[in-house]
């Protein structure tokens, strides 16, 4: 009987100790990287969409469905977000385009994919490869398209395009409504 | 002397790496840039630093019968403290690791000198060959880099070194480039060894 009563003890003791250090420093980082991600957010949209100056969301139901960027009180452009499982990870991507729907910008804003080849994807040497496209019509080279994919990429690179164009095309009825 | 022999013995008799094969996995996927390779070299470094001396402390309190998931409990409780920290505070560098921040909990180098070297040793040893080990794995992991970074992309720590003409060796900094380049360097050791 001794012999489970103090492995469970000390087991159970370091455990309680780890577990209570960590969630200081949980509790110490959080809000550090909930702020990183806000300013990294804000910048990712004048990234995208250069030629603005205030972004206003536009939502339903309490989810914000997309951004409208505007410069003096005129509209520019339109921010959205899309997201997709790629390689290794969900990959999260801002997109601008314009008022007659030419992509203006693209940034990954996270991605945990495979460092030196699918994370690649977050140079600024990829987002070039989607300006001044039409988000409706872009697909990968190897499916026959005009996006040239990252070397040992191909998933992500697919991944990226292809969740731009879904979002897009969900999301253009709305756009055009306005 | 002897405790200098700690420190060293990790950096080339015993290297983790290239004697020992331990850690294989991060040193082959992390290996492509060597950037990557400093920065998963000084976490791996930190967290074996770190268990190291918590588990030479806790030797003679933890029971033989659950020392395993007391040691992983510790290496988890410091690799998820520096991710935590590392996003908070170098969030580009937390960035492009990735996914092998968290892997470092299975990186069998630091399990391995926690149950062949920490379980036994005082603190001050430890310490010794937490840093040596810590200095073998990263200069193991810088050099495949460097290899690999040289030939896949024509950098050396994102600097240009061949001209804009060069076409990079693809394979380099694909998986397979890892296995060739870890495998010409260890048997390279090998041979300069037999020789000695």
């Amino acid at each position: 009987m001794k012999e489970m009563i103090k492995p469970t003890l000390v087991l159970l003791v370091i455990c309680v100790v780890a577990g209570s250090i960590l969630a200081l420093i949980y509790y110490k980082t959080d809000p550090i990287i909930a702020e990183n991600n806000r300013i990294e957010e804000e910048n990712a949209r004048k990234e995208v969409l250069p030629l603005a100056d205030k972004f206003e969301p536009v939502c339903k139901n309490d989810n914000i469905l997309y951004y409208e960027g505007s410069c003096e009180d005129e509209l520019v452009g339109y921010i959205f977000k899309c997201s997709k499982y790629a390689y290794s990870s969900t990959v999260k991507t801002i997109v601008g385009i314009d008022t007659l729907f030419m992509i203006t910008g693209i940034k990954i804003v996270s991605q945990q994919e495979t460092p030196g080849l699918g994370a690649n994807c977050s140079k600024p040497r990829f987002a070039e490869k989607f300006k001044n496209k039409n988000p409706e019509t872009i697909l990968v080279d190897k499916d026959g398209g005009n996006i040239v994919s990252i070397t040992g990429a191909t998933i992500t690179t697919r991944t990226v395009t292809n969740s731009i164009r879904e979002k897009f095309n969900k999301l253009k009825q709305k756009f055009n409504k306005k | 002397m002897k405790a200098f022999g700690e420190l060293t013995k990790g950096i080339i008799k015993e290297n983790p790496v290239f004697v020992m094969a331990l850690g294989l996995c991060p040193t082959l996927a992390v290996s492509t840039s060597v950037n990557d390779a400093i920065g998963m070299g000084a976490a791996a470094t930190f967290v074996l630093l770190s268990s190291n001396i918590f588990i030479s402390l806790l030797k003679n309190f933890i029971p033989n019968k659950i020392r395993i998931p007391c040691y992983i409990l510790v290496i988890a409780s410091f690799v998820t403290m520096v991710d935590m920290v590392m996003h908070a505070y170098v969030p580009s560098l937390h960035k492009s690791l990735g996914i092998f921040i968290p892997l470092i909990v299975v990186n069998c180098i630091i399990l391995g000198r926690a149950e062949a070297f920490a379980s036994k040793n005082n603190v001050g040893k430890s310490i010794l060959d937490a840093i040596g080990m810590g200095i073998g794995f990263t200069l193991a992991i810088v050099i495949i880099a460097v290899i690999r970074e040289f030939l896949g992309s024509g950098t050396i720590y994102n600097i240009s070194i061949l001209p804009a003409s060069y076409k990079p060796m693809i394979v380099a900094i694909l998986p397979p480039g890892a296995f060739f380049t870890i495998a010409l360097l260890m048997g390279l050791i090998n041979l300069i060894k037999n020789k000695s």
